[in-house]
């Protein structure tokens, strides 16, 4: 099977608006959670969200795309998008080649503007500018319009584990030899819908989330886009190579629609999967990035499947949700691009907000950045509502 | 790819055996809603009070299939919208409640990976696990995704597949601001036939057992081939291409069950196709049974499949194809083509 | 609020069966001292935030403490009682 290389990244998160800058602040621990300024809700001022430091008319001057009824989801798709290719270099041909896949995935999708959409779908007063944008993969067909691709289009809602789910589906597209390049990744922003939704079941925390910890409380929403080029080894000329797909895993917990169960059995069976595709034992993975929300339910479940799958050896391990908070459909992806990060420069980024470990599991993150630590193989989690699970795992390159 | 058995929630009487008698149902309401069947026999009441149109028709459907064949592994869904009711009613209570006290129910059924999910949870299904949410594509995405799992596997392995839309009065209003319907009073009988801008709104859950396992197949996924905003004149030579890299030319079809849906502006589409490529073929439809959805390819397949088991389907009567051409599109925007052909094993009804 | 502890228990039943959406169970089927949760209704923890709901929009009542609503949300008798004491509509 053709080996899949990650050949260009492109994020924008509350870190900042592009893989460089959020790097940095990586690097210096600073969180991108705190009071919104551009995100209007009842909830503005009492709940700490992640939000992108750029409102739509400014995100419409940084993309250049400023067309009626374009939606911040798309808005920061496209930020996202437009640096993943540049960084890959690829060439319009290529990306209009009908060899070139291009699969995203969102949960809230075109829904952002609650208001809006509570007018025109109930029929009550004024019509719109939103109103041909609703749809969950509207994202997808504005960037397959503005990008003029040509080849293999998907759009991927697993929850808050589809971007992982876009990541697994092109390394396959690409082994498979159906595509020789695909463009993979997710976006979603905050909205009204997801904040209440997630309120509603009371796993939002007040303060920003605590990733892993005895006290946490619930996760922090945030919002974010990332895509990756993804290509084939026999199709890339002279490009560097920052890291390589080498596993994947996808199963379900069959539990509960809305928490993962005690023994951690469909995150359990996702991990263990992704080590037998990639070929490694447990004792290959060098970091872990967990996917670590801060809900009660989620970092106890976790903890156990570490503690199952690594014994005493488990691997140093971080969320990175205390800076990004949850970017739902988009922290896949944007978490496979910290993980490439780690793998580039041989360090760990720590999970914030933790002093004191789990009661009964221990586990201890790492608190502090650590650096001159190869990184050859990440295992990256994703799990969400549905059941839904899939880890990564990503590689150096040999 | 191959499919072993196949169940369908349809606005037509798909889910006993009058369908594939010659029954036609005709709705003259302008929404073609599906004929539910009574979930209870199927569904525990403590889980049915929770679930949404979407889920509900998802479970009813695929379920049967689930513990007809224990060996399926995971689920894959195709839904552009999923439980867009609930979405929708969540959504009002936020505005009516000023983003309050709200109920989690309808924020949990309103993720269209609701019903994969509660597959997987009611049929214990713990294997990969998957929702294509891509428009008109989401069908065909799911297939063909299913298609790299069971690639993936050197061991026999079912999935099973399908596709999931529900009509609410939410959509309706907003895919009416879109001008996707009608707005004269018409029957589902006479859509297709008709030139006027718009169509009528159906909906239905379609499910499929599909395996890397010939034996016990009744059809064969052969391949599938898709394109977003094509110029006029662009699909016809990829379809000739598309046939030719399956080592077939347009006369090896024998059956064209293509999505048009009786709207002025689009089936042109269709049509040009059928012109340019198959000009010996008549163009066979499937909208007038299913009405106009996103994800409607998924029943097309489900009726190519009971046409090759030489079903009496109302209006198809006396043909008998073997290898069918399935075409959809929605708005223009995005065109799905899937490719089928029959095996010679007789099909079990699944119900 | 001129209402009977009586028929309060039975506009409560009424409101719980909506609510809940239960489907097959009339108000004489759910028993004033039988534990909601665990029982034979079936009831789980996505209900007793639904319920949390109801208190809220049918009799005005704020549950934002988890502990309190365990507390309170036991069955119909002790649910009731809570509303007499508490409601503010």
């Amino acid at each position: 099977m053709r080996k899949v290389f990650i050949t260009g990244m492109g994020s924008i998160s509350s870190l900042g608006l592009t893989v460089e800058e959020q790097l940095k602040k990586l690097r210096s621990g600073q969180s991108g959670i705190g009071k919104v300024n551009h995100f209007q809700s009842v909830y503005s001022e009492s709940l700490p969200f992640a939000e992108i430091n750029a409102s739509d008319e400014e995100l419409k001057a940084i993309t250049g795309f400023a067309e009626k009824g374009i939606t911040r989801t798309t808005l920061i798709a496209i930020k996202a998008f437009q640096e993943a290719i540049a960084d890959s270099r690829l060439t319009p041909a290529q990306i209009s080649h009908t060899r070139t896949a291009f699969i995203s995935s969102s949960t809230v999708g075109g829904m952002c503007y609650t208001d809006a959409l509570y007018t025109d779908a109930n029929n009550k007063g004024e019509i719109s500018e939103f109103y041909s944008s609703y749809e969950g993969s509207n994202h997808t067909l504005q960037i397959v319009k503005q990008f003029k691709l040509k080849g293999y289009t998907d759009t991927i809602n697993t929850a808050c584990s589809s971007s992982a789910n876009a990541i697994l589906l092109g390394a396959r597209l690409i082994q498979s030899g159906r595509a020789d390049r695909a463009i993979v990744g997710g976006a979603d922003c905050l909205a009204k819908f997801t904040v209440n939704g997630f309120n509603s079941l009371r796993i939002l925390n007040e303060q920003p989330c605590k990733p892993f910890d005895e006290h946490r409380e619930g996760l922090t929403l945030g919002e974010g886009a990332a895509y990756l080029v993804l290509e084939a080894e026999n199709v890339i000329e002279n490009k560097p190579l920052y890291a390589e797909v080498k596993g994947f895993g996808n199963a379900n917990d069959a539990f509960h629609p809305s928490a993962t169960s005690d023994d951690a059995r469909g995150p359990l069976k996702a991990m263990r999967d992704a080590l037998s595709t990639a070929g490694l034992q447990p004792s290959a993975i060098d970091y872990i990035n967990a996917h670590g929300t801060g809900t009660v339910n989620n970092d106890e479940t976790e903890s156990f499947a570490f503690m199952e799958l690594f014994g005493t050896a488990i691997p140093a391990f971080s969320s990175t949700k205390g800076y990004t908070g949850h970017t739902l459909a988009a922290a896949g992806a944007l978490e496979a691009i910290i993980s490439v990060l780690s793998i580039q420069n041989n360090e760990i980024y720590p999970n914030l907000n933790f002093s004191t470990p789990i009661a009964g599991r221990g586990l201890i993150p790492v608190t502090n950045l650590k650096q001159g630590v190869e990184i050859k193989n990440v295992l990256s989690n994703s799990f969400g509502f549905g059941g839904n699970g899939t880890s990564l795992i990503i590689s150096k390159v040999d | 790819m191959y499919i072993k058995a196949i169940s369908a929630i349809s606005p037509q009487l798909t889910y006993g055996d009058e369908y594939v008698q010659g029954d036609f149902q005709i709705h003259t309401k302008g929404i073609i809603n599906a004929i539910e069947p009574n979930y209870l026999a199927i569904i525990p009441a403590s889980l049915l009070r929770r679930m949404g149109k979407a889920v509900r028709m998802g479970i009813g459907a695929g379920l049967p299939l689930i513990k007809n064949y224990p060996a399926i592994d995971g689920v894959i869904i195709g839904t552009a919208n999923g439980g867009l009711e609930d979405c929708i009613r969540f959504l009002n209570q936020i505005v009516d409640y000023e983003e309050g006290v709200l109920t989690p129910t309808n924020f949990v059924n309103s993720t269209p990976n609701a019903v994969a999910g509660q597959l997987a949870l009611m049929g214990e299904k713990m294997g990969y696990n998957s929702t294509h949410t891509n428009g008109s594509l989401a069908f065909d995405n799911a297939l063909l995704d299913a298609k790299l799992v069971l690639e993936s596997s050197d061991k026999p392995m079912e999935l099973l597949v399908g596709a999931v839309e529900e009509i609410s009065d939410y959509n309706y209003n907003i895919d009416t601001l879109n001008k996707h319907y009608k707005t004269e009073s018409i029957s589902n009988e006479d859509l297709i036939s008709s030139t006027t801008d718009g169509s009528l709104c159906g909906e239905g859950a379609t499910m499929f057992v599909v395996s890397n396992e010939k034996e016990g197949a009744i059809a064969e996924v052969v391949d599938q081939f898709q394109i977003c905003f094509p110029e006029n004149d662009e699909i016809a030579p990829l379809i000739v291409d598309f046939l030719s890299k399956n080592k077939l030319t347009p006369q090896a079809i024998d059956l064209l069950l293509f999505g048009n849906a009786g709207d002025g502006r689009t089936d042109f589409w269709y049509n040009n196709l059928q012109k340019e490529v198959f000009p010996n073929l008549a163009i066979h439809t499937f909208k007038q049974f299913c009405g106009d959805y996103r994800t409607a390819s998924a029943f097309a397949c489900y009726q190519a499949i009971q046409l090759m088991q030489k079903h009496s389907i109302h209006g198809f009567e006396g043909q008998q194809p073997t290898t069918i051409l399935v075409y959809n599109q929605f708005s223009g925007e995005r065109h799905g083509f899937i490719l089928l052909r029959k095996l010679p094993l007789a099909m079990k009804m699944e119900h | 609020m001129d209402i009977s502890r009586d028929d309060l228990k039975i506009e409560f039943k009424q409101h719980l069966i909506t609510y809940l959406n239960l489907l097959d169970v009339k108000v004489d089927d759910i028993k004033d001292d039988e534990s909601l949760f665990g029982g034979d209704l079936g009831l789980d923890s996505i209900d007793s935030v639904e319920m949390i709901v109801l208190l809220d929009r049918e009799y005005g009542i704020k549950i934002k403490n988890p502990t309190e609503g365990r507390q309170v949300l036991v069955d119909v008798n002790t649910i009731v009682d809570y509303i007499i004491a508490n409601r503010t509509k």
